[in-house]
């Protein structure tokens, strides 16, 4: 090895170094983050890379690094994502993990009592050339007994990954004869001799606090800004008190947290012992700390008992379901009942649209590539309109300006007018007639494309052929069918399946201009006479109880698997990539 | 007093350190009103209100992939139907008290209530209504039958008397709902959503009084909004079904129109038809970090008389509470007849139910209402079926 190839194996080693570290902390954090999948993705993708680029034999590989990077991220990871999904309840109701949904149970869910015992307070702040700093006491006054207590800033118990205090806790002391022993300092009330207002907290130690903020002292309004941004903002907010009787004092939240009152964490964990199969088991387990229940688990959500006995779904979360959703569709007869009948459409849309957007634009293109014919790029140009406008913006043209029973053009200028006919037609609103109108409307909307496509590929078919069929005296139907059909198939042909995949999922051609509709009346399911499979299924996914990801992912594979086996099929039959990939 | 006033007057600080800020999602219409309090806000409470403009249309997608994630804003604007899936999902946090909850309609506390819980502080209210063109109409009607009679005698060749949407089952709701149909049935812990009465007599009344006007050719078959609204643009239609969205596009077209709420026409002695009532109104993220201060900026900001009159000059749409209603109705000009009018054709509503389920219900029912106006099936049948539909659609 000479040493200009190994400074550079070298330098491609301490560049691969670095990347593999950093992907590697990648792999590590998303595991960290329970983010199995995209960090077993994520490793295989780095082994890969790694692989190829020290092993000679992955010499010819190293081009496609970039290419299977994007492979991995954007069609491997939203394959195995959609895969996983399947078999979950992801959706509305179920869009949190169950740690995350207890952990929510255990540390939002408050209540305050019927009759709580309530504390009007004030803030005593310790100050630093004149200026206040978040060293603060609370001064608390019971409303029912009048009596005082003083607690101490509480002290940080939990915080989160941005330095936000989730929970803080502190005691209160009682106050006898303006004297309070807080964790062995002694604190002494200093009262204004003319009114008797408590003016400042002092320790035996000799630290000052000054009365700086009561939420119902309108003296102290001006000071509101500091003690709402700075002392309850960050420490009071999330703060938990205890008082003397062991209870827990926290802001009153009926109160808009303009007093403080005892209040109680609604759910809290405990572990219960069960004998299942002859083997006792230990279980942690959420229970209703007022009511002493434990929450049952059904169907991915947490169950608790309101004040009626009548059981309600407190949380939801994401749960494996197993094959549910893939038994759904073959049990649910509500499913598989017009399942038949749109799989045979959406087969049927699918093939005729290719087949006369294929037609028309083959016509036009052979027209165009006539070399007599004069003005070919203005024709061309405008016969590529229709694709260069917004579907979104041209299928509701037609929707709207062509289609309309009463108003339409087609009706009004067209079936009525030109041909005198005495009914309109129901554009939309006939089954046939509104399979009419989407396969009109497709084929407007795709021959362009495949006009181009053509036009393409009949330059690449070298005129000494015709030439010599000429000699031989061929016409010019026999010419197109021997020479031009055959050499064209050979380019087009694979198209013409991608065209047939397209449309076999072309969810916004049917959307936007039947939404499925009309509806096949009596049916117990919102299946309509030009649905295709996508745009029933999609209704059946999001127009129930909300969304239902699972459900939805379940079918995408279902619609997956036909149009991949279907393509197979057509490669394999047509044998269209032979000649591309020889 | 001197010596407090002395210490107060010591301690007192012009700049607090900003340690909280609240974000809040707002469409462009609220701005002006929301920068206002914000800053009210920022001066008594020493923390920072940002207002990041979101598209309406835009905002509950967003907040449902950014909220679960930690991410999303404190406070965001929304439309009362959202709050079932949202509260469903767990991302609203619940309105712990509301002040001056009795200036508050009814109507607009319930629309925001899922589950026996305030999810959010409203601030506005409407409805549709009908919406007829002066130069075509001359007397108001003040029944459906007398409207029928008129708009046959204005009907030509060009004019069309009376069309609206009448596939799309939020502007044929008022009809259905007259006569005593409703969708789920309304109980004291909320919707039931095993209650349909969408099948019920009063649901076929109003169908067959919708069927009735496409067999008499009074509605023209293929009508929907997009028609319907170029139709009185043009002035070629006398009366049309439509909301307070759409009058400022008629004002620019010329059109003199005038308002009838749903209030002041009857289907049959003493009974009004009861469109749907659309409350919007401020949520809360139930993972923000700043949920008290976004709590007290909804409830004593947006939701003070000042706040709710800010957002109604702002927007001139229904306000959610009664004093301010009042307040602006006691010498309103002709600049509110619209905002009047469509208030009082809420004032017989429902609020659209914002369950989750409901979403099972508009595919239903418009397949329904689309099969009898096409003539396919009876209404009895078509209405079955569609409340099959949505049973099946909500399972269990």
């Amino acid at each position: 090895m000479d040493s200009k190839r190994l400074l550079g194996f070298i330098i491609v080693l301490v560049l691969l170094s670095i990347f593999g570290a950093f992907g590697l902390m990648s792999v590590i954090l998303l595991w960290a983050n329970a983010n199995y999948g995209l960090a077993v993705i994520l490793g295989v993708l780095l082994v890969s890379i790694a692989y190829i680029l020290i092993n000679p034999k992955g010499y010819p590989y190293r081009y496609m690094i970039p290419a299977m990077i994007l492979l991995f991220i954007l069609t491997v990871y939203p394959m195995y994502y959609t895969l996983k999904t399947a078999f979950t309840n992801f959706g509305t109701g179920h869009l949190f993990t169950r740690p995350q949904v207890i952990q929510k149970l255990l540390s939002d869910y408050y209540y305050v009592p019927d009759n709580p015992v309530e504390y009007d307070f004030s803030i005593y702040v310790k100050l630093e050339e004149y200026r206040p700093t978040d060293d603060f006491i609370v001064l608390f006054r019971s409303l029912a007994s009048d009596e005082l207590f003083i607690a101490p800033r509480p002290d940080v118990v939990q915080k989160d990954s941005k330095g936000n205090i989730l929970l803080a806790e502190s005691r209160m002391f009682p106050v006898i004869n303006d004297k309070a022993k807080v964790n062995g300092k002694s604190y002494q009330l200093i009262r204004s001799a003319l009114h008797n207002y408590i003016l400042s907290v002092v320790s035996d130690t000799g630290e000052r606090y000054m009365y700086f903020y009561s939420p119902g002292d309108s003296t102290t309004k001006s000071n509101a800004p500091f003690y709402l941004s700075e002392i309850r903002g960050i420490w009071l907010k999330n703060a938990e008190f205890t008082n003397p009787d062991g209870q827990q004092v926290r802001l009153n939240p009926n109160k808009l947290f303009t007093n403080f009152a005892t209040s109680e964490r609604k759910y809290g964990i405990k572990t219960i012992t069960s004998i299942e199969g002859g083997r006792t088991l230990q279980k942690n387990v959420v229970y209703n700390k007022k009511t002493g229940r434990v929450l049952t688990e059904r169907d991915g959500f947490f169950y608790d008992i309101d004040d009626n006995g009548q059981e309600y779904a407190v949380e939801g979360y994401i749960s494996d379901v197993g094959f549910k959703n893939f038994l759904k569709m073959l049990k649910d007869p509500r499913i598989s009942g017009p399942f038949v009948q749109i799989f045979a459409w959406t087969f049927t849309w699918a093939a005729l649209s290719v087949l006369f957007t294929f037609v028309i634009g083959l016509a036009l293109a052979l027209v165009l590539n006539d070399k007599k014919l004069k003005g070919t790029k203005i024709y061309r140009t405008l016969l590529i309109i229709p694709w260069a406008i917004p579907a979104f913006i041209s299928v509701l043209v037609w929707k709207n300006g062509m289609f309309n029973e009463t108003y339409g053009i087609i009706n009004r200028f067209i079936v009525m007018g030109l041909f005198g006919a005495e009914k309109p037609i129901k554009w939309l609103s006939d089954p046939f007639w509104a399979k009419v109108a989407v396969l009109l409307v497709n084929t407007w909307l795709g021959f362009p494309y495949m006009m181009t496509i053509t036009l393409g590929a009949l330059q690449s078919i070298p005129d000494e052929l015709y030439e010599a069929a000429s000699i031989d005296g061929a016409t010019g139907f026999q010419r197109f069918r021997k020479i031009t059909f055959p050499l064209l198939m050979i380019a087009v042909a694979p198209l013409l399946v991608g065209s047939f995949s397209f449309n076999f999922n072309n969810f916004v051609g049917i959307y936007l201009l039947t939404g499925g509709g009309p509806a096949i009346p009596g049916s117990s399911t919102p299946a309509g006479a030009t649905d295709i499979l996508i745009s029933y299924t999609y209704k059946l996914a999001f127009e129930g109880r909300g969304q239902d990801f699972g459900f939805a992912s379940a079918i995408s594979i279902l619609i997956f698997v036909i149009v991949g086996g279907l393509s197979w099929l057509n490669f394999k039959l047509s044998g269209a990539f032979e000649e591309v990939s020889r | 007093m001197r010596k407090l006033a002395l210490i107060m007057a010591v301690v007192f600080v012009f700049a607090a350190l900003l340690s909280a800020k609240i974000v809040i999602w707002s469409s462009e219409n609220q701005i002006p009103a929301l920068q206002k309090l914000a800053a009210d806000f920022e001066r008594d409470y020493g923390i920072e209100v940002e207002i990041q403009q979101v598209n309406f249309g835009d905002i509950k997608s967003k907040f449902l992939t950014a909220a679960p994630a930690g991410e999303g804003p404190d406070i965001i604007v929304g439309a009362h139907d959202w709050v079932g899936e949202l509260a469903k999902n767990g991302l609203l946090e619940p309105i712990p008290f509301l002040p001056d909850s009795d200036q508050y309609y009814e109507v607009a506390l319930s629309a925001f209530s899922y589950g026996g819980k305030l999810y959010g502080v409203p601030y506005t209210i409407e409805s549709i209504g009908i919406i007829y063109n002066k130069d075509l109409v001359e007397e108001i009607p003040e029944t459906i039958a007398e409207l029928e009679e008129m708009a046959a005698e204005i009907a030509d060749d060009e004019i069309v008397g009376f069309i609206y949407d009448a596939g799309n089952f939020y502007f044929s709701f008022p009809f259905i709902a007259g006569y005593g149909g409703y969708i789920f049935k309304d109980t004291e812990s909320g919707l039931d959503v095993h209650n349909i009465g969408l099948n019920n007599d009063g649901a076929i009344k109003g169908v067959s009084l919708i069927k009735k006007w496409y067999d008499d050719g009074l509605i023209p078959q293929g009508a929907n909004y997009n028609l319907m609204d170029s139709l009185f643009k043009d002035g070629l239609a006398a009366f049309i079904v439509n909301g307070p969205w759409a009058t400022p596009w008629y004002r620019d077209a010329g059109i003199d129109y005038g308002i009838i709420p749903f209030n002041e026409i009857e289907l049959e002695p003493g009974v009004t038809p009861k469109p749907f009532v659309g409350v919007q109104g401020f949520m809360i993220n139930a993972k923000s970090k700043n949920k008290l201060e976004a709590i007290e900026f909804a409830v004593n900001y947006i939701g003070s008389f000042d706040g709710q009159y800010g957002m109604f000059v702002g927007e001139r749409r229904g306000t959610a509470r009664k004093d301010v209603f009042d307040y602006v109705a006691k010498d309103a000009g002709p600049e509110l007849y619209d905002v009047l009018q469509f208030s009082k054709s809420a004032s017989v509503g429902i609020p659209m139910p914002n369950v989750p389920e409901m979403a099972a219900v508009w595919g239903a029912m418009g397949d329904a209402l689309s099969i009898v106006i096409n003539d396919q099936d009876t209404v009895e049948n078509a209405l079955n079926a569609a409340v099959e539909k949505i049973k099946a659609a909500i399972g269990e």
